[in-house]
């Protein structure tokens, strides 16, 4: 099965959007006549496998490296630089210039930079005294699609960058993605945004329809109703929490890079020693899309039942008379053993990491903090395992939870305080000193602070309903079976957005980090935009145009699976008459979070 | 009948008509083309008059300096200024397509006008064999030209949009060509200039790369003249013995052949369309020529200048412009004597409808079933007519006709309307472009539009480009930037009201563009409030930076959300300034700053720390610091000898001070000394123990790796030194211990006192270490029976840990062991089976 997502189903023309990038790339190459070495950035190297098969590439001529600080080996004489507009990466380029040079090797070096060429890097190159050098190009890939509702931006580091050392970079491309979408799909009538970052996005995008106009036949067409734009700000909550649906647990655990999770092949009950093999995940799995957001436990009930069911076939088909239409069914049904066959070896992987006393310990934990019932029991449990020198990252999730639901590090009660600053020397001290500039860019992060203002999180949780008891995993009623019980605070935020904007809830977003912002943008005062998505349990809106109110939300720091999962729940739950499209920067979880923040000295 | 008059004015060549309307009678006075080189742009364009320095002329009262003249196609003067060019005779003239007067003199330099007679810098030189050999003709087409040299040289310049010259190949004939014609690049297989060159009795192909002899019967002995037809397919050839050849561009079959009865090769041969090729002899009328039937002659007692169009041809001369066509299909049906076609009787149709008589009907009755037929010969025959009244006569007959027509395409009226006057706009004597319809087709309304904004008649572009729906952009840009350049005299403020007043009209202008053209004519004000109304930053801020307006472009940047915009800013800055005042205009400034100080720290990082110390921001400095002493340790010299420790320590010691400045930054300062005291320990443990396997690691694996090796003394010294609390302590050495499966030493550990975080540690590590019966001696011993029960239950005792549940009279607990215990079970034994029963397919 192919990593290349099957994009037919999904409620936008996002095949046209994949075909224009695999268009650009092909039109790249074929410009540089001749053998050429490419060099691609590992990262994007992931990302452009969503794109176009490697395979393709090779009939242009081309030898594939990876770039790494070492010099590029190869006969061609053309090397081309495929790479992201960032500055560590110059270096190395530099240097492998000047390693050709020093070699007396002559070649012709092109760059081009994804999506946009930046005057930091060619400064950079500049400086290296290598500019000249080189033709420098553009690959504007702003957007990927990464299965049929999902488009990532693939900034990994949006975040970080964000917030640590104050580069809105990211936010003017989110912005630019966004109104590249809009040149094809129509402006989008109505934006609400929440959070800086995101009211940044939606300004910028504001000013971007201000300096290049579309024309008001283009704002007729728009084929998305509505953008919502959350910031991860917002709810740092939700992702530092376990994930528990299936694809969340897959990404725990075993971490989904560009919609697939590379494996020991044994697990898969491949018999080849040592050897890794890729699995992808996506809606061309029939079976996937029908368990990738169910929670873990009914995911292993479905799989029970269906390979019940299969044996049960089984053995009537060998023992009795069958007819050739019965034939033809039960061969139909093992078209898709492979499928089950892949997902019952996965989840029984997964079993050995959820069967852990120490994962229910650490679920355990979560819930306790989230319910904010004990400063003690947390801190205690925080600090047992600095001692125990579990992964640090784990630690920080949780200390990262604690602080976040308490708006910083308790100090009302010195106590409390000595013990919160007692517990980070202990962290120093088990873990090293480099890890100062962690600390230091979580404080600047905002998410280990010492408390200055009393916390929201109760008022909040108690108003949006965030703790629900009773939930039933296997037949849900709400999304809090994502986490068994805790309904994520962003998805809570977007549900409410698309139901009835933000004005009915200001209180409760005032509580929240960031202002809010909502606009509708003129000359298309006349669509029904805003009515449709308000009266839409009638129905008749659907009939109107045949097809339902598109949303497209986007999370400006990266979203989680199990939020993608609620997601896809409130749009499949009756009487929702939209369809959801998710934009991120990048699919996240708490550790690719907290990862992006890591920075050690030296 | 009135139609008599029009077809009376034809001349029938073969069974074609032809007609030459006088476009204009010239408004210019005392022009003889005979002493003059005149060069006429096509598609009604301009002309450029020159008195010609070959001839011998007479002066009047006139200036002996020469001028150079440039006259509408009407002979309204546009401009002029005095030839004073050296370098020799004026070889060649003619205009570009995108009319620039391209002027060759003999020395090969390529002198360049605008229609406002302003030259155009740099001038252009052919080269040096040019200049040495003197160019004696030049052929010109519409983008380029080939000129000859005495030396039998051939040049060319294939773009004079780029104007490269380049040499042709040699062709080694010893002389000069009788003739030359070109093919034009557009219309070659190679794409390259191709020049047919007749010399003595042959004819050659040159090009850039080689020299080709024409083979073939077609064309034999010498050849006087040739003229390729403006599609570049057809070639007319005068030979020796005074006939007019045309054949196709590869010399195969003759299409036409007239025996003239002058071998002398006329002044002038030029094509009339694609249907018939003239012939003028400044003595003899003009003569035309077709591929059958007898010539027509045409008297002229002046001289003449043919302006070949892809229609057919100009004719000038002192006193008049004409333009000779063949009389298109549609007019022929109409107005031809005796015509009965339908387009002829509904034309007649509207004449008596006009005169109220009943015969009008009749004529409708007559042509029913072709009354489409007619009405589209109507309005087709009105596109091609010159006289505005006989425009109205053909579309009213049109648009009667079409009132009976049920289904004809109604718009087809109102665009030839728009098309007629736009043309008739543009023909007025005042503007004199006198286009043809199928000029203006092949022109295109764009170029149009750009053509009468180049000679300044921007008011006009502006209306047409609004009637035909076009963008106005360029019109504006072009009147914005012309009257910045025209009113030197209009204060700032003024002339930008009067800018904005226009530019406000057009929506998505570029406001830069033309504050750029102001701040190339040195009004960097006017620059500086013009860019101030640019909406795209993209093109404001450069702009802005480039006529020194730092803070605002800073500023702009900002705004706009686009980093790379700032940073364009930025380095623009850094490198122009002071580093002090350059620290000052970022500070207070978020993104700037935040962006310079994240560029720093990849490149910049002493520049950076002048930037926090001037700024006082010591902690940062304290990390940057900090940051080093690491990277210090990272270099491979300092892992091989000690000495390096010592200037790491130093630099730790540093950012410490520098933490202790501020009173919120004593957790930092703290862990910083504490950093430093733990390398000296470390240093000195790595002397003592020989390995270098203690720098860089945290204090607990310090510990840690002390008690591994063995060396509990140095452990606990560093455990008292660090004051680690005695529950990190046990964990610390409970887990090494177990790492070295020193099961004994771990036992006389758990009994040296009562452990202070109970025997949990203890549990855990023999569990880990999957030693269950090391394990059962520490379980007893927990003090919580859930705990106890759940540590049994994880060594797989079932039995013990029910016992303990129960003791802890814990019923939740209890149900929660009995499930785990089953769903493993049952689980585990249910993948298995499935997977045997799956693997029948091989997967």
């Amino acid at each position: 099965m192919a990593q290349i997502p099957n994009l037919d189903n999904s409620p936008l023309n996002l095949k046209s959007l994949r075909e224009q990038s695999q268009r650009d790339l092909v039109k790249i190459l074929k410009d540089i006549r001749g053998k050429k070495c490419l060099v691609i950035e590992p990262k994007l190297g992931g990302t452009l496998s969503l794109i176009i098969q490697t395979s393709l590439l090779k009939e242009y001529g081309i030898e594939l490296r990876h770039l790494s600080a070492e010099s590029v080996q190869t006969d061609c004489s053309k090397v081309v630089y495929l790479v992201p507009s960032q500055r560590d990466l110059m270096k190395s380029i530099s240097s492998h210039v000047h390693d050709d040079i020093s070699k007396g090797l002559q070649r012709e070096y092109y760059i081009y930079f994804v999506p946009r060429r930046e005057i930091q890097c060619e400064r950079i190159l500049e400086e290296e005294k290598v500019h000249h050098l080189i033709t420098i190009g553009e690959y504007p890939l702003y957007v990927v699609p990464l299965d049929e509702d999902i488009l990532s931006f693939e900034l990994d580091l949006a975040y970080k960058q964000c917030q640590v050392d104050g580069d809105t970079g990211s936010l003017w491309h989110i912005a630019k993605a966004i109104h590249k979408l809009e040149s094809t799909f129509g402006a989008i009538p109505n934006v609400r945004a929440k959070g800086k970052a995101s009211v940044m996005v939606a300004d910028i995008l504001d000013r971007m329809h201000t300096e290049e106009p579309m024309n008001s036949s283009d704002m007729a067409l728009s084929e998305i109703n509505t953008l919502i734009l959350i910031d991860r700000e917002v709810d740092m909550i939700t992702p530092m929490c376990s994930q528990l649906t299936y694809e969340g647990l897959i990404d725990e655990f075993l971490r989904i890079n560009n919609g697939s999770v590379e494996l020991d092949s044994s697990i898969m009950g491949v018999q080849q020693e040592g050897k890794k093999m890729k699995v992808p995940l996506n809606s061309s799995d029939k079976l996937l899309k029908e368990i990738r957001d169910l929670n873990f436990e009914v995911v292993v009930q479905v799989l029970k039942q269906k390979a019940t069911s299969m044996k049960q076939d089984y053995a009537e088909i060998s023992t009795a008379n069958q007819s050739v239409s019965e034939l033809k069914d039960f061969v139909k049904k093992l078209n898709s053993l492979p499928e089950m066959t892949r997902h019952i070896n996965l989840a029984q992987h997964l079993s050995t990491f959820t069967s852990k006393p120490s994962f229910l310990a650490k679920l355990d934990m979560e819930h306790t903090i989230i319910e904010a019932s004990s400063y003690d029991i947390c801190l205690e449990y925080i600090e047992e395992m600095i001692h125990k020198q579990e992964p640090l990252i784990n630690v920080l999730r949780l200390l990262i939870l604690f602080s976040v639901t308490n708006s910083g590090l308790p100090k009302k009660n010195f106590d409390y305080l000595r013990k919160a600053l007692f517990t980070l020397r202990e962290l120093l001290h088990s873990y090293g000193f480099e890890h100062m500039a962690t600390l230091n860019n979580l404080e600047k992060v905002g998410w280990l602070k010492k408390q200055e203002s009393k916390s929201n999180w109760l008022t909040v949780k108690r108003a949006l309903q965030l703790i629900v008891e009773d939930t039933d995993t296997a037949n849900p009623n709400d999304i809090a079976y994502v986490f068994s019980g805790y309904a994520p605070l962003s998805i809570r935020l977007v549900h409410n957005a698309v139901l009835s904007g933000w004005r009915p809830m200001e209180e409760i977003l005032k509580l929240l980090p960031g202002p809010h912002t909502e606009t509708k943008r003129a000359g298309i005062t006349s669509s029904p935009s805003f009515a449709t998505l308000q009266g839409a349990s009638n129905g008749l809106d659907k009939i109107a145009d045949g097809r339902r109110s598109l949303v497209l939300v986007v999370f400006v720091g990266g979203v989680t699976f199990a939020e993608i999962a609620a997601l896809r729940f409130l749009s499949a739950r009756e009487g929702m008459a939209y369809d959801l499209i998710i934009g991120t920067t990048k699919i996240v979880n708490g550790h690719s979070l907290v990862e992006t923040i890591f920075e050690r000295f030296g | 009948m009135a139609n008599v008059s029009v077809a009376a004015e034809w001349q029938l060549l073969y069974n074609r008509y032809y007609r030459k309307p006088e476009l204009y009678p010239l408004r210019w006075k005392n022009i003889d083309l005979s002493r003059n080189k005149v060069a006429c742009a096509p598609f009604g364009g301009p002309i450029a008059v020159i008195r010609d320095d070959s001839k011998i002329v007479q002066l009047y009262s006139e200036s002996a300096l020469r001028k150079l003249r440039i006259f509408t196609s009407s002979g309204v003067l546009i401009s002029d200024t005095v030839w004073k060019n050296p370098g020799g005779r004026l070889i060649g003239m003619s205009w570009t397509e995108d009319q620039t007067l391209i002027c060759i003199v003999q020395d090969g330099t390529v002198y360049r006008y605008n229609i406002h007679a302003e030259l155009i810098e740099p001038n252009v030189t052919l080269g040096k064999e040019c200049f040495e050999q003197n160019v004696v003709e030049c052929v010109f087409w519409g983008n380029g030209v080939v000129c000859l040299t005495e030396g039998g040289l051939l040049f060319c310049i294939p773009d004079f949009k780029v104007m490269r010259p380049c040499q042709l190949a040699e062709t080694g004939a010893e002389d000069l060509p009788n003739c030359m014609a070109v093919i034009e690049p557009k219309y070659t297989v190679s794409g390259n200039v191709e020049v047919l060159v007749g010399i003595g009795d042959r004819i050659l192909i040159v090009d850039e790369d080689g020299v080709q002899t024409v083979e073939g019967e077609v064309v034999q002995g010498l050849v006087q003249k040739m003229v390729v037809s403006w599609d570049g397919k057809f070639l007319a050839i005068f030979t020796h013995d005074g006939r007019i050849l045309v054949t196709d561009i590869n010399f195969k079959g003759v299409l036409l052949e007239y025996n003239c009865e002058s071998a002398l090769p006329p002044e002038q041969l030029a094509w009339c369309g694609l249907d018939s090729v003239l012939l003028y002899w400044d003595d003899t009328p003009l003569l035309m020529v077709g591929p059958r039937g007898d010539p027509v002659h045409y008297f002229y007692d002046e001289p003449l200048l043919l302006i070949p169009e892809c229609d057919g041809v100009r004719i000038l001369s002192n006193t008049s412009l004409e333009f000779l066509q063949r009389v298109p299909d549609s007019t022929v049906s109409i107005f031809k004597i005796g015509s009965t076609s339908p387009a002829a009787l509904l034309y007649d149709a509207l004449d008596h409808f006009d005169r109220r008589s009943a015969k009008a009907d009749e004529n409708l009755r007559l042509i029913q079933k072709s009354l489409p037929e007619a009405v589209e010969a109507c309005i087709d025959a009105a596109g091609h007519e010159f006289d505005v009244s006989r425009q109205r006569t053909l579309l009213r007959a049109a648009s009667y006709g079409q009132a009976f027509c049920s289904n004809f395409q109604r718009d087809r009226i109102q665009e030839m309307c728009k098309t007629l006057r736009v043309l008739n706009a543009v023909r007025d004597p005042e503007i004199g472009i006198p286009l043809s319809i199928n000029q203006y087709k092949l022109l295109t309304p764009s170029v149009l539009i750009a053509r009468l904004v180049n000679a300044h008649c921007h008011l006009l572009a502006l209306r047409i480009s609004e009637y035909v729906g076009m963008n106005q952009e360029v019109v504006i840009m072009h009147w914005a930037c012309s009257k910045i350049t025209a009113s030197l005299a209009i204060p700032d403020a003024a002339l930008l009201e009067i800018l904005l007043d226009k530019l406000k009209l057009c929506r998505g202008i570029s406001y830069a563009a033309v504050a750029a053209h102001a701040d190339k004519n040195g009004r960097r004000k006017l620059a500086a409030m013009l860019v101030e109304h640019e909406p795209r930053s993209s093109k404001q801020v450069p702009l802005l930076l480039s006529i020194g307006e730092e803070d605002t472009a800073l500023m702009k940047a900002t705004e706009s959300g686009d980093t790379d915009l700032v940073y364009l800013v930025l380095f623009h800055i850094w490198q122009k300034k002071q580093p002090l005042e350059f620290f000052g205009m970022i500070q207070a400034r978020p993104l700037p700053r935040d962006l310079f100080i994240s560029y720093a720290r990849c490149y910049k990082h002493e520049f950076l720390k002048d930037f926090f110390l001037s700024t006082g921001q010591l902690q940062e400095v304290a990390f940057l610091l900090w940051k080093e002493s690491w990277e210090l340790g990272k270099n491979p010299m300092a892992s091989k000898g000690s000495p390096l420790h010592g200037p790491r320590i130093k630099l730790i010691d540093k950012a410490q001070n520098l933490f202790a400045e501020t009173k919120e930054h004593t957790f930092e300062s703290k862990a910083a000394e504490e950093h430093a005291k733990l390398l000296r320990i470390q240093h000195e443990l790595e002397v003592s123990t020989k390995q270098a396997i203690f720098v860089d690691s945290s204090i607990s694996d310090t510990i840690r790796t002390c008690i591994v090796l063995g060396n509990h003394r140095a452990a606990m010294k560093v455990k008292t030194e660090f004051k680690v609390s005695e529950k990190r302590w046990y964990w610390l050495k409970v887990f090494a211990l177990a790492t070295t499966r020193d099961w004994e030493a771990l036992e006389k550990f758990s009994k040296e006192k009562r452990p202070p975080i109970g025997y949990r540690p203890f549990v855990e590590a023999c569990v880990d270490a999957d030693e269950k019966g090391e394990a059962l001696k520490y379980i007893p011993k927990l003090a919580d029976l859930r705990e106890r029960a759940e540590a049994y239950a994880r060594i797989g005792m079932a039995k013990e840990a029910a016992d303990a549940a129960s003791q802890a009279k814990d019923g939740e607990l209890l149900g929660r062991l009995k499930l785990t215990f089953q769903q493993n079970a049952a689980a585990s034994s249910l993948f298995d089976s499935l997977r045997d029963r799956l693997s029948f397919q091989g997967v």
